[in-house]
């Protein structure tokens, strides 16, 4: 892609081009008209010299005929020839061959008459001009070093001027490439001086407060509407569990209370979770300190257990630390490895590898799972799974937070989850 | 004993102290910040259930009062705010114990139970039930006066079930106690099956009563 300032260079020099060009044959007008306009005014000086000075010499006719034979070999270029009667002046341009070297030279001509004695003659002034071909060479030469010097010129300054112009412009898309409305992090811009950027920063300045705003808003509009809700589901946690000591509760009405709670406890945790994702990003997880990963792998084994009895669980760990929060961390190992045993059959193999800077936890399943929604909120694998659907978008979030890389990908029949820590 | 429950929800006060009231428990309300805090000026409790977002102010203030004024009343904090900063700030502050809304009633009983326990019998921190013989501090169990080994999950769950006494537990109450967030990780509640299996098993080889009895299939109750 071009860039703005040599597009319109470009224009330029194309329109300096045409405008150089066209001046050629204009100047070559020019030059020849005073070219000869000032050698017709030479022409009539010389030729009304000569008129003056026969004129005021008297001689006889044949005095006269021997004075113009021998003038006429002297001065070639200024030839007097007898004629029956006078006319009006007349000039006249002509090529002619030099006698010595052969070259054509051009001539401007005025034919005037005199009368000497009562008969006429006609006086032929001829003065060597430049010849029009070499004028325009000179021109075209001259017209194209200017060129030369003018489109050097216009590349030299379109690259300071671009370079000096644009910087402001440069700064604002540094400065935009830079933010991130999950960071939160205000822009200002400098002044520069210049108006067209000064409005291009205050309307990007607004634009970005703007969506700054609104973002701020929406995640504290989460944050209350999950923490509102906590009191209401308690309160119906408390009644079903109330309802459940009625001495006359039947067996089918113990199961429903059951099964309302089962959904009930569900939108709990969804409603925690949402909580903690509003958390994340409204930063309240910001202190850290080194978390000791192998160590908290196996705290966590301990407390699954009692899902991974039945299942072929392999783990191979390194001692790798990272500083980050130690809550957020443990979500996120918790994360994964309950993924990993939920969405896994009885006897299925999971293997837990920690070390050189990542995590990978693989369970064995039988088809890739599809990559591109795998992470989102409520992606469930199935519709069947007990889970909230928001382990993983959870396991992502955290990764973000800390700039560390989740990958998956299926291979040799395993789910793997790779969390790479740099 | 007595029981203080602070809360401006009245629908969930009053299921609170319905369901403590069974074991002889006499629950007090107060809604407000104000009447809390003249409550437990006032009275002494043996444990005070402690809402911490209250018209008039802020729960943390009451529990920095009871504490300035050196009583021994065990507080539960029971709040919608589940942050990690807040429990420590309420455990650092005094409160015995911190659960995060929404609850099981069951699990609220249990640790109203066991904070009582630790309050009143400093220094014999046992509790005897018939031929049941239970240390506290030591989390052993005795029946008939010969140990018997528990883990700690099964003790915990025996605990849990006598704080709930001639109550009915769903198998939900029981799996959310036992694996709290990871409650909804399985399909079935085998794991929680298993370990009521064993812990039964384990009393009843010792000689113990049959307290715990299988209530519509699912549910569970601890009969004394």
């Amino acid at each position: 892609m071009s860039k703005l300032l040599n597009r319109s260079l470009k224009v330029f020099i194309l329109y300096a081009a045409f405008v150089l060009a066209c001046s050629i044959p204009v100047y070559y007008l020019i030059v020849d008209y005073i070219w000869k306009s000032e050698l017709d005014e030479h022409n009539v000086i010389i030729g009304e010299n000569i008129k003056k000075r026969i004129q005021s010499v008297p001689m006889t006719d044949v005095e006269l005929e021997q004075s113009i034979l021998l003038w006429n070999k002297l001065q070639p270029h200024a030839q007097i020839k007898s004629t029956d009667r006078g006319r009006p002046d007349s000039i006249y341009n002509i090529y002619k061959k030099r006698e010595v070297t052969g070259e054509m030279d051009r001539f401007q001509g005025l034919i005037t008459y005199f009368e000497y004695n009562g008969r006429y003659y006609c006086l032929m002034v001829e003065t060597n001009i430049e010849e029009s071909y070499e004028t325009i060479a000179v021109i075209t030469v001259i017209t194209i070093v200017f060129f030369i010097i003018l489109l050097g010129g216009l590349i030299l300054l379109n690259r300071n001027l671009s370079k000096a112009l644009w910087q402001p412009f440069y700064q604002i898309l540094e400065k935009i490439r830079g933010f991130s409305l999950e960071k939160g992090q205000k822009i200002t811009f400098d002044d520069t001086g210049i108006s067209e950027f000064n409005e291009l920063n205050e309307s990007l300045d607004r634009l970005i407060k703007g969506n700054i705003n609104v973002y701020q808003e929406q995640k504290e509009f989460t944050e209350n509407v999950s923490h509102e809700l906590q009191t209401p589901l308690a309160i119906v946690q408390s009644k079903l569990d109330l309802l459940l000591q009625d001495r006359e509760l039947t067996t089918e009405q113990y199961n429903i209370i059951n099964d309302a709670q089962a959904a009930l406890g569900r939108s709990a945790r969804i409603n925690k979770t949402l909580l903690l994702f509003a958390r994340i990003g409204n930063g309240q997880f910001a202190d850290k300190e080194p978390v000791n990963l192998e160590e908290l792998v196996h705290s966590n084994l301990d407390l699954l257990a009692d899902f991974v009895k039945e299942k072929h669980l392999h783990a191979e760990t390194e001692g790798l630390t990272v500083t980050a929060n130690r809550l957020l961390v443990e979500m996120m190992v918790a994360n994964l490895l309950l993924n990993a045993i939920r969405h896994s059959a009885a006897d299925a193999s999971i293997s837990i590898t920690l070390g050189n800077g990542t995590l990978k936890v693989a369970n064995s399943g039988s088809a890739p799972l599809e990559q591109k929604n795998l992470f989102k909120r409520f992606m469930r694998a199935a519709s069947h799974t007990p889970g909230t659907g928001l382990g993983l978008a959870l396991v992502r979030e955290i990764c973000q937070r800390y700039g560390w890389e989740i990958t998956y990908h299926f291979e040799e029949g395993m789910h793997v989850f790779r969390v790479a820590f740099s | 004993m007595k029981i203080l429950i602070i809360e401006d929800e009245p629908q969930l006060a009053q299921s609170i102290s319905e369901y403590l009231s069974v074991e002889n428990y006499l629950c007090e309300l107060a809604a407000t910040f104000a009447e809390a805090t003249e409550k437990i000026t006032l009275y002494d409790y043996d444990c005070i259930l402690l809402d911490l977002m209250l018209p008039g102010g802020d729960g943390m203030k009451i529990l920095e009062e009871i504490r300035r004024q050196q009583k021994q009343d065990g507080v539960i904090i029971i709040s919608a705010r589940d942050s990690y900063n807040d429990k420590i700030k309420g455990l650092q502050t005094g409160a015995d114990d911190y659960l995060a809304k929404p609850f099981h009633l069951p699990e609220l009983a249990a640790r109203v139970y066991s904070v009582i326990r630790r309050r009143n019998f400093n220094n014999t921190n046992i509790i005897q039930q018939h031929e049941l013989q239970i240390d506290l501090l030591a989390r052993t169990v005795n029946i008939n006066n010969k140990p018997v080994i528990l883990t700690r999950k099964e003790f915990n769950l025996l605990l849990y079930f006598m704080g709930n006494a001639n109550r009915v537990i769903s198998k939900n109450a029981l799996a959310e106690h036992l694996s709290g967030d990871l409650a909804d990780m399985m399909n079935s509640y085998d794991f929680v099956y298993a370990h009521i299996k064993n812990l039964k098993k384990k009393l009843n080889e010792a000689g113990c009563d049959n307290y715990l009895k299988t209530v519509y299939g699912t549910g569970y109750k601890w009969e004394v």
